[in-house]
């Protein structure tokens, strides 16, 4: 069996998905095809006072049911056809319907009148479809193939060996026995088939080409991006290290290990030590993001929710006390599945909420956190009444080094990182985050937010 | 007296961690890379071990854990850790990794005191 597989192919599952998908689109079109068969038969007498003969309506008749007939045949089988190397594929399947409808619209030709019908030019609107999907060399013999039959009719009609059937009404001096006439139409047929055959196919598989080339840019650009993030790690590790020591350092010396401290030194030395902190846990923010970009897979545990976030909500206690925050965890779930998921990225994802939430509520300020579910999905909810988000900055706050307008010359400290990690872990999870401002719980002064996980149940 | 063995190729942290525990009362030996480190281990045989994930090159000290435990060395071992180059193993605690705790660096003294503490009680009830 001959392969059909142009070179150009080599991203065999693009390209066979794209071939098998033709297919259907060609078996559809075979049925409007049928349906304006029918329409022309039953028109033709009355629109363009044709009239056929009986053999001629009884033949156009029977065509138009076999090809029905093989129609619903190929797309009974279509299902069945599978791109397997050696074996019958989607390229054969498209040749078999060009080789079925060719022979078809030869013999439809030929019952209204050879050269005399201006049927012959769907021979042109066929080999354009078949340019777009079949090899270049299968293609250009189809088309001489297709010129062959047709002349040897025309000449075989004009040399009396085939009987010519005339549709009354179409032309009034025979035409099939006027050898100018033939040679112009032939020649002018000849040509445009073979015109449009080439530039049919030249353009189809540049285009596959052009798309090859975007698709193998677009890989190449994912390494670069790949190659950019181990660097980024790289780097920001080789800067963590000696802030690690700096650290380390401030925790003996204010730690009195090597003796007392005077106050004064010590209060600075403090505010040392937030410092790096500080420059510490926005290292680690970027070095965590660049390993979530840079893993492609992620772990999966059994969680379950509440389990996962109590103890996050447990970790703000000192600063929900000392910001006398009143916070509250309503679990609603009905299903109460576990969800399947990266736990330490999960963990990251929801801290970094309701670290937020806790960051820019402010004193006295109030948090809910609901866990809602059905069958398919888990949701949770975690809104406060703190500063909010200005409308027109939802989907910015998602984006890597944003920082709401509204926070930015404020006191608040942050890395404008937080927000972007949670949505990519939100996504890896297939789930889906949004927001709004003002919240539930918002009033005037204090608009809040609101921010909606969904995550679904696997 | 208990011992400590502190394996890390930052000398500060080193001393920093050095420091912390002898303020404790803990006996240090330190060594600066993976080889020094097995033959302190072998050496002086310490009550435990604190060890860098990362030092010439990433999951040495994953290695070295590894290399312990092959040898019978049973000694609890901290691991410090950092989000970091390292990609070759899962961080959890599990048969797979043959490390008692993960710390992930900067630990303050308190933390780093705490996890000893409870690690040393841990030996001693086994």
């Amino acid at each position: 069996m001959i392969t059909l597989v142009p070179s150009w192919a080599n991203r065999y599952a693009d390209f066979w998905d794209s071939i098998h998908k033709r297919n259907m689109w060609l078996i559809k079109l075979r049925y409007g095809a049928v349906v304006m068969l029918c329409g022309f038969l039953v028109s033709s007498g009355y629109i363009l006072r044709l009239t056929f003969s009986r053999t001629q309506i009884f033949a156009l008749v029977f065509i138009n049911i076999i090809i029905l007939l093989y129609n619903l045949g190929f797309h009974w089988s279509w299902k069945f056809v599978k791109t397997e190397t050696g074996k019958f594929n989607p390229m054969h399947f498209s040749l078999l319907q060009m080789i079925f409808d060719l022979a078809a619209l030869f013999f439809i030709v030929y019952f209204t009148g050879s050269i005399e019908t201006p049927l012959f030019m769907l021979f042109v609107f066929h080999m354009i479809i078949g340019s777009l999907i079949l090899p270049g060399f299968v293609i250009f013999s189809l088309a001489g193939l297709v010129i062959l039959i047709f002349n040897f009719l025309v000449l075989s009609e004009y040399a009396n060996i085939i009987p010519h059937q005339t549709v009354t009404g179409l032309i009034s001096i025979p035409l099939y026995m006027n050898i100018d006439f033939i040679i112009a139409y032939d020649v002018v047929f000849i040509f445009v088939i073979m015109i449009s055959v080439f530039l049919a196919n030249h353009i189809a598989s540049q285009l596959y080409r052009i798309e090859q080339q975007l698709l193998e840019s677009f890989e190449k650009l994912k390494a670069a991006e790949t190659e950019k993030q181990k660097y980024v790690i790289g780097i920001v590790h080789e800067i963590k290290t000696p802030l690690t020591a700096v650290h380390s350092y401030l925790d003996v010396v204010l730690g009195k290990i090597l003796g007392p401290v005077d106050k004064k030194i010590e209060e600075r030395l403090s505010r040392a030590k937030v410092r790096s902190s500080e420059a510490i846990a926005m290292i680690d923010d970027v070095l965590r993001v660049s390993k979530l970009r840079l893993l492609d897979e992620i772990s999966y545990d059994e969680i379950n929710l509440s389990e996962l976030i109590v103890p996050l909500i447990k970790k703000q206690s000192v600063n929900l006390r000392t910001k006398q925050i009143m916070l509250n965890l309503f679990d609603g779930r009905t299903v109460k599945k576990n969800i399947k998921g990266d736990k330490f990225l999960l963990e990251i994802a929801f801290s970094n909420l309701i670290g937020n939430a806790v960051k820019y509520v402010g004193a006295k300020g109030q948090i809910e956190v609901d866990i809602m579910d059905n069958d398919a999905e888990v949701s949770i909810e975690i809104t406060d009444n703190g500063v909010g988000i200005p409308s027109g900055e939802f989907e910015k706050i998602f984006a890597d080094f944003f920082r709401a307008s509204n926070i930015k010359d404020k006191s608040y400290e942050g890395t404008g990182l937080g927000l972007s990690i949670v949505k990519q872990i939100i996504e890896r999870h297939g789930g889906s985050i949004s927001v709004a401002s003002p919240s539930k719980l918002g009033c005037e002064d204090r608009p809040g937010a609101s921010f909606f996980i969904k995550i679904p149940y696997l | 007296m208990t011992k400590i063995a502190i394996i890390d190729d930052d000398p500060d942290i080193l001393d920093a961690s050095g420091l912390v525990l002898m303020s404790k009362g803990y006996d240090v030996v330190t060594a600066a890379n993976p080889e020094d480190g097995y033959k302190i281990v072998k050496e002086h045989s310490p009550d435990l071990i604190i060890l860098d994930v990362m030092m010439n090159e990433p999951d040495d000290g994953f290695f070295l854990a590894q290399k312990f435990r092959r040898e019978k060395i049973t000694t609890p071992i901290i691991m410090y850790t950092s989000v970091s180059k390292s990609f070759g193993m899962d961080y959890g605690v599990n048969e797979l990794v043959p490390v008692d705790e993960f710390v992930e660096k900067p630990i303050s003294p308190e933390q780093l005191i705490k996890k000893v503490e409870r690690l040393l009680k841990k030996k001693e009830t086994k």
